[in-house]
This record gives structure tokens, sequence and C-alpha cells, in this order.
């Protein structure tokens, strides 16, 4: 019989504490599965979030929190000098200011309004109904060397200018849900700025479409609107800054690195990430705390799982010193009796850490559901996010564990005096 | 003028009586105690100030004391580099010239209500008097408090590591009542009852869970120290991370205590259930 069949019907013989064994490696693996999963989970969903957006570029006037940011100064013509370089290829100027929202009789609620230049890739996906027509302001910066073209084009500028004061806006699911609105239902805005007293006259504004907003908050309402709409729900009459530029780089240039530092060097004065750099500073700042529970709670669980399979294991062994030394004494070899251990370690520990992956899904699904209660956290952010490596380096640690566990008892049992074990076994 | 000013021994008298003069008139600062041991600032010494980046309108200010910044769980990953001053010598530093409303203005104004005042009422008073000034209570209600989650995260862990500790403890105890089955065989034979030797194994399994419960809070009291010192010099903090309270501890053993009675009951059941016969293997 080869040493893994000897392992086998020792576990089978002992199939209660086998299993007990193999109840507590799962939730310990579990754990060590999810922490894992922690351990670069919010990074991963945070840089996922960032790149699903479709730019690559961040431009904003300071350091901060979003809801502190500062207005870009002459953003308008850095967007232009922005646009005519190479390494780009696409940009939005993006504006935010604090509204309110009301809907007939209904309780009016608080919204982050946001303006932008344009509307085919974005920090939203369309659930229903349409995106925002693409702004008259940015049409009008691409004029046709044809007149016939530039007249046809022109008169369309308008028509889109028209559309515009229409102020079509998308909302949020969950304003969708708060006022009952569908696309086509209207809404009236008032501009509600931070720090300064004002009494703006509401705006009435057109749904277009529901969108699931990439950066809000589960409990936050937000409504986006084209800049010319922006504008006119905030009375200005003149252009404003934007509050942030986010730039689509070209990749055969260099990619979002290349087109950072060089926006940064037309604008020293100006704050220019590329999603690299914020995921990193990410990692530095917001993410610590949980890449440190993940790393202790990790080398616990491991630390448990080495001590119950190795007590357990030890335990076992000094049970069935009489039956080793008989084996021994029947001819079977040290290393044969060195080898059913350590396939009587890795039965144990394999079942439990195989049994580990659902239940660890399981569990992730629950931790992740206690931790996105936290406020202010983008709804598509998660915490636990499986990656390939999550899986390796858990296989790796429990191979660890299954040969360190059953070292002692190998020692153990391979020092083993047959005579007077056998010996000690009948007296006793 | 700086380098006169810490080197009066090479001056003449009437330099030493302008360092004298400016020092005096220099307005006092804190520095924080991270941003006096980066920019190796001792207190008595004069640092210049500027809130533009480009050093424009600076001006000298007198290091008065270095003080350990307040904790703030929220941004303990942050660099306090951090200095307080004087209101009006802030207003006078960072003011923009071209705004006369820039001296009048301040960022927040923290109010401390009297007892008995409600503060979401004060607020909605506050903001029907000044439309535009936004209120808001520093105390977080449990709906908007991110240590409130990370606290029922914690429990969560701690409720799975005990469930796999249980099933450990489960799997000794199954192994350990084993050993004894001959023992248990005899003490049924000469007539202790079931009852008895029930009682026994679940003072014994109180025993072991309590003796295990205290031996794991007196680890984590005497773990507590480095824990902290670890992380706060990680972080550059007087944060205090690890805390063990004794409701914590008594939590600990509450917990333990029934467990250990439970594994111990459960293991031995399977023994004791069975007729004396069987035990002897007959």
């Amino acid at each position: 019989m080869t040493s893994l069949g000897l392992a086998w019907r020792t576990a089978w013989r002992y199939r209660a504490r086998t299993l007990l064994a193999v109840a507590g490696v799962a939730i310990i693996g579990a754990l060590l599965f999810d922490m894992l999963l922690l351990s670069r989970g919010l990074l991963a969903s945070f840089a996922d979030l960032l790149d699903s957006e479709g730019f690559d570029v961040r431009v904003i006037a300071s350091e901060g929190l979003p809801a502190m940011r500062v207005p870009i100064p002459g953003s308008a013509d850095l967007a232009d000098r922005i646009r005519g370089m190479s390494s780009v290829r696409d940009l939005a100027l993006i504006r935010m200011e604090r509204a309110r929202v009301r809907r007939g009789t209904d309780r009016p609620r608080v919204v982050t309004l946001v303006g932008r230049t344009q509307s085919d890739i974005g920090p939203w996906t369309v659930v229903k109904g349409t995106n925002l027509p693409v702004s008259a302001r940015l049409k009008a910066r691409a004029p046709s060397p044809d007149p016939s073209a530039e007249r046809g084009a022109s008169a369309e500028r308008e028509a889109s200018a028209e559309r515009d004061r229409d102020c079509p806006v998308v909302i949020g699911r969950n304003l969708a849900t708060a006022f009952a609105l569908e696309p086509g239902s209207s809404l009236e805005i008032t501009a509600t700025p931070a720090g300064v007293a004002s009494a703006l006259p509401s705006v009435v504004c057109r749904v277009v479409g529901l969108v699931d907003f990439s950066f809000a908050g589960v409990d936050e309402y937000a409504v986006a609107t084209t800049m010319d709409a922006f504008e006119a729900i905030a009375a200005e009459p003149n252009h404003g800054d934007a509050d942030l530029i986010l730039v689509t780089s070209r990749a055969e240039s260099g990619g979002g690195a290349a087109a950072a530092r060089a926006i940064a060097e037309l604008r020293p004065d100006l704050r220019v990430y590329s999603n690299e750099d914020v995921v990193e500073q990410f990692n530095r700042n917001g993410f610590a705390y949980f890449r440190q529970i993940s790393f202790v709670l990790s080398s616990l669980t491991m630390s448990f799982a080495f001590l119950l399979v190795a007590t357990l294991l030890t335990v076992s062994i000094n049970q069935r010193l009489g039956e080793i030394a008989a084996l021994r004494a029947l001819g079977l070899g040290r290393r044969r009796i060195a080898a059913m251990l350590l396939w009587e370690s890795a039965l144990l520990v394999g079942a439990g850490a195989l049994l580990a992956l659902p239940l660890g899904g399981v569990l992730a699904l629950l931790l992740d559901h206690i931790l996105r209660q936290m406020p202010g956290l983008p709804e598509r952010l998660h915490f636990f996010v499986f990656e390939p490596r999550a899986l390796v380096i858990h296989a790796v640690l429990f191979i660890i564990t299954a040969a360190a566990a059953a070292a002692y008892p190998v020692w153990l049992t391979t020092r083993l005096p047959i005579a007077a074990t056998l010996r000690r076994e009948v007296v006793g | 003028m700086q380098w006169a000013c810490h080197n009066p021994s090479m001056v003449m008298f009437v330099a030493a009586m302008a360092c004298a003069i400016a020092l005096d008139a220099a307005p006092d600062v804190l520095v924080s105690r991270q941003l006096a041991a980066r920019a190796h600032l001792t207190v008595g010494e004069t640092v210049t100030l500027a809130a533009d980046a480009d050093g424009a309108r600076a001006r000298t200010f007198r290091v008065a004391g270095i003080y350990e910044p307040t904790p703030d769980p929220m941004r303990f990953t942050a660099q306090r580099i951090e200095g307080r001053m004087h209101l009006p010598d802030l207003i006078a530093l960072t003011a923009d010239p071209h705004d006369p409303a820039s001296t009048e203005s301040v960022n927040t104004i923290n109010v401390a209500l009297a007892p008995g005042i409600d503060a979401r009422r004060f607020i909605a008073d506050l903001a029907s008097q000044a439309p535009g000034v936004a209120g808001a209570p520093t105390a977080r209600s449990r709906g908007d408090d991110p240590f409130a989650v990370l606290d029922r995260f914690h429990l969560a862990i701690s409720a799975v590591t005990v469930v796999g500790s249980t099933a450990f403890l489960l799997a000794l105890m199954v192994i350990r009542a084993e050993e004894r089955r001959d023992t248990i065989a005899i003490l049924r034979m000469v007539g202790i009852s079931r009852r008895s030797l029930l009682t026994s194994v679940a003072v014994e399994g109180l025993v072991i869970a309590i003796a295990g419960a205290i031996f794991g809070v007196a680890l984590a009291f005497a773990t507590e120290g480095l824990v902290n010192r670890i992380f706060q010099t990680r972080y550059d903090t007087a944060l205090v991370f690890v805390r063990v309270t004794p409701a914590l501890a008594w939590r600990a053993v509450a917990v333990a205590a029934p467990l250990g009675i439970a594994a111990g009951l459960a293991a031995s059941w399977t023994l004791l259930r069975r007729n004396i016969l069987s035990l002897f293997r007959r």
C-alpha cells in the first residue's frame, strides 16, 4: 500500500476529527483568501473605475478633496492648447456645483450638479434613455474648410445650442427613484453655490437618460448636464473656469504618463496626474489601513492554520505511536512513515484549502457589503476583488503550512524506538 | 538677517538691536512635532512663511512652541506638516490685497452650543438667518460614521475567527475524549452516572476555555504596546491603534466560556451515549 493509501485510511478511520480539522482549516482558509482579495482589492477596483471612464490624465488646480476643488484659471485656453498636443486624443472640461432639485410638491433634494463639454465617453453608464447631446460649444471648435459644409455645420450648431438651452440632464438612479423620474420627465434645478449667499432662479430641465455615475456615492444624488446648460443654471454671463480637465492620451505617443508630463510643462502651477499617479497616491494614503489589516490578518490566519494542523497531527500521532511502531516493525521504512504523515497533513490542509475558496467567496460578498456601507463611497467601488495572484498565493501558503505542520510529527516518528514503544504499548 | 540674528557675537551693537526689535515684532507660530523634525526647527527660531508658492508676501514668525497634533483617525496616513498661529496673523499672511472682503472672511466657525440646545435645530435656524452658510454637527450619527462600519467589519471577522476556533477546539476535544475512552468505560462500570461525567466534562471545557481566553487577553495586553509602537512609528502619529479595555476582555471571556462548555459536551456525548460494553470494544 502506498503512503497516500495509508494516509487516506487513517483519515477515514478518524472521520470525526478529520472532518472537524478540515472544517477548521476551511474557515480559517476562507478568511485568509478574503484577506488576499482585500490586500489589493480596493486598489484594483479603484484603478478599474478610473480606466472605465476612458480618460487617463486629470488636471486640477490644487490638491485636496473633490468638494474643495478650486477652478483652473484660464481653463478654456488651456483646453485649446492641450487639444492641440500630439499626445492627446480627446478632452473634457468638468464643472461641479451644489444644487437643489425640486419636482412638484415633493421635498427638494440636494444634488451634485456636473457640467461637462463632452458626452460620448464619461464617468457614467446610460441605463435608460439617451446620453447628453454633444455640446454646441464643443462643435464650434472644429470649423470646416468647405463653406457650404460650414453653413450646414453652423445651422447644426445653432440647433445644438437650442437643445442645450433646453437643459437636457442625465440623472442617477437613486434620484430617479426618489422623484419617480423617467426619460422625458422635467425637474427644476436651482444652483446653490457653497460659501456665498445666493437666490438664483430655478431652471426647468428635461431628463434625457438615467445613468449610473461611476464616482457617485451610494446615497448621493447626482445630475449631469451640458456645460452651456450648467452655466444657464448657475446664471453665469461668461464662461466660467473648469474645476477639472479630463484628458484621453494617445497610446502611440507614450500614453497617460507622457501626456501628463507634457501638460505639466504647459502649466507648472497646476496638478496633473495620470491614472497611475492617482492609483499610486491612493495606495500611499487612502488604502494603507486595508493593506495593513490584510497583512496582519493573513499572518494570523496562517499561524492559526499551522497551529491547528500541527497540534491535531501531533496529538493524533501520540495516540498512534504503538500502531506506527508496529508498522515500522513490519518493515515500513522511516521515509514511508514520513511520507504517510505528510500525506495526512496534505489531505487535511488540501481539502480545507479547496473548501475555503467557495466559502471565502461567500464571506467576501458579506464583508464587501459591510464595508461598502461607508458614507460617500462610490457605488461601483469594491473592497474584495478576485485576481489570479490571490489564488496562487493562497495555494503556496497552504503548501508551506502543510509541510511545516507535518515537520514535528515526522521528526517524532522517525526517531521512534520500535522495541521500547511496542513494549510500552503492550504493558500500558 | 536670519544669519545675523543667529550670530549675535559677530555683529555690531546696532545690528543686534535691530535683531532684537525684529524678533520682538515677529508674531508667534506653533509648529507640529513633525514639521519641527523635518525642518530642524527649535523654539525661539525665526521662520519665514508665505501663502504663495513663489514666496511673495512672506512674513517672519518666531517659533513659540512645538506641539503634538491631535491624532485624527481619518487622517492617520497624512503627514502632519502643519503650524498654528493667531487668526489676525493668518489673515494678514493670506488675505488677497485686491479683495477687501478677504480680511473679514474665515473658512469655518466652530460653535460650542449651550447645554440642551439641539445642534440640528440650531443649524436650521442659522440657515434661515444666513443663507449660503452651511452648518454641520461635529458629532457623527451611526449612519454616517465610517468607524461604525469598520467596527461591524471587525466584528464579522471576529465571528469567523470564533467559528474557526470552535472547530479547532472541538477537534481537540474529540481526540481527548477518544484518549479517555477506557477511563470513561471504567468510571461508568463503577457506577458514576452519565450526568456526573457530563458535568465533569463541562467543567473541564469551561476551565480550558476560560484559561485560553485569559491567556489570549494577557497576550493582547502584553503586545498592545508593541503593536501601537510599530504603527505609531510607521505613520509618525500619536494615535492609539490597539487598546485592550476591560469591556473587551470580559466580552472575550463571555464568548469563550459557553463555546468551551459546548465543545466539551459535544465531544464527550459521542462516548457517553454508548453502552458500557461498546466502550470496552465488546
